[in-house]
């Protein structure tokens, strides 16, 4: 039941973007130095979260990648939907249709899924930006 | 972040069967019909689970499976640990950054013992009770 990876290096972006983005504006190829990913990879990432309205962009010389929701409401359950559509560990929780079973409708294994997808979503959905952002801080000063 | 098809069809049946074994050992043909699933994937689904020892296989013309142990004793964890091996959301890609590290400890550890505080802390025996509990209340609902 793994995360993609365009999902973490989302995240660890994110973080990277709230911890060191606040003297000067963060460019691609800063937050993908910062991340050790490549920039291509990157890019693709956030235009994804801008396209989700989590960041957005400031032209020019001096010109970077903004967050564009305060710390405290960008979570870390808005950052794995930004990247995967949902956060569900199978469809039928999201959407019964999405089973092709004749016996969906009578499922008796569907509300395990469910239990263990409000486990999943209450916790991402409680961990906001800011948190991370002091926590990291007080661990490792400004240090990437 | 997705089950597989083993996790997902290996749920339904053992819970098919945990459901259906009031009388003796429960088929695979049973489960088969009843859960709309392939016959050829049951076998290998439980072939998995017998080795685990979750459940145990009855030879003969009435022969099929039992449960292993009752199942109050039987966590989800127990079974998911057969059917889908490390039920962890993320790999460890190395610890290359300390943003990764830092990450891997406040979030990804956290969604994961989250994950297993619902499967530790559920039985085989709760999923019957709640199911049997939403079939008593839909069929109030008809009333």
């Amino acid at each position: 039941m793994k995360l993609s990876t365009k999902s973490r290096y989302a995240l660890e972006g994110m973080l990277y973007l709230a911890v060191f983005g606040n003297e000067k504006l963060l460019s691609i190829k800063e937050l993908s130095s910062g991340i050790q990913v490549s920039a291509a990879y990157m890019e693709q990432i956030f235009f994804s979260l801008k396209k989700a309205g989590l960041v957005s962009t400031i032209r020019g010389a001096k010109g970077g990648f903004v967050l564009n929701q305060p710390e405290d409401e960008i979570t870390v359950g808005k950052i794995i939907r930004a990247m995967e559509g949902n956060m569900v560990p199978v469809e039928c929780v999201s959407s019964l249709s999405a089973c092709k079973s004749k016996v969906r409708s009578s499922c008796i294994s569907r509300n395990v899924w469910v239990r263990i997808s409000a486990a999943i979503s209450d916790t991402a959905d409680s961990l906001t930006l800011r948190e991370l952002k002091e926590k990291y801080i007080a661990e490792n000063g400004g240090r990437s | 972040m997705k089950i597989s098809t083993k996790g997902r069809y290996g749920l339904r049946a053992l819970i098919d069967l945990a459901m259906n074994s009031g009388e003796g050992c429960v088929s695979l043909s049973g489960i088969s019909q009843r859960q709309d699933l392939s016959l050829n994937y049951l076998e290998s689904i439980f072939a998995s689970l017998k080795r685990a020892g979750i459940v145990i296989g009855i030879a003969g013309a009435q022969g099929g499976y039992v449960l292993a142990k009752p199942a109050e004793e039987i966590t989800l964890r127990d079974i998911m640990t057969v059917l889908e091996g490390d039920m962890s959301v993320y790999d460890n890609l190395g610890e290359r950054t300390s943003i990764r590290s830092f990450l891997n400890r406040n979030v990804w550890d956290v969604i994961d013992s989250s994950v297993d505080a619902v499967l530790t802390g559920t039985t085989l025996e709760d999923v019957l009770k709640d199911i049997e509990a939403r079939h008593l209340s839909a069929d109030c609902s008809e009333l």
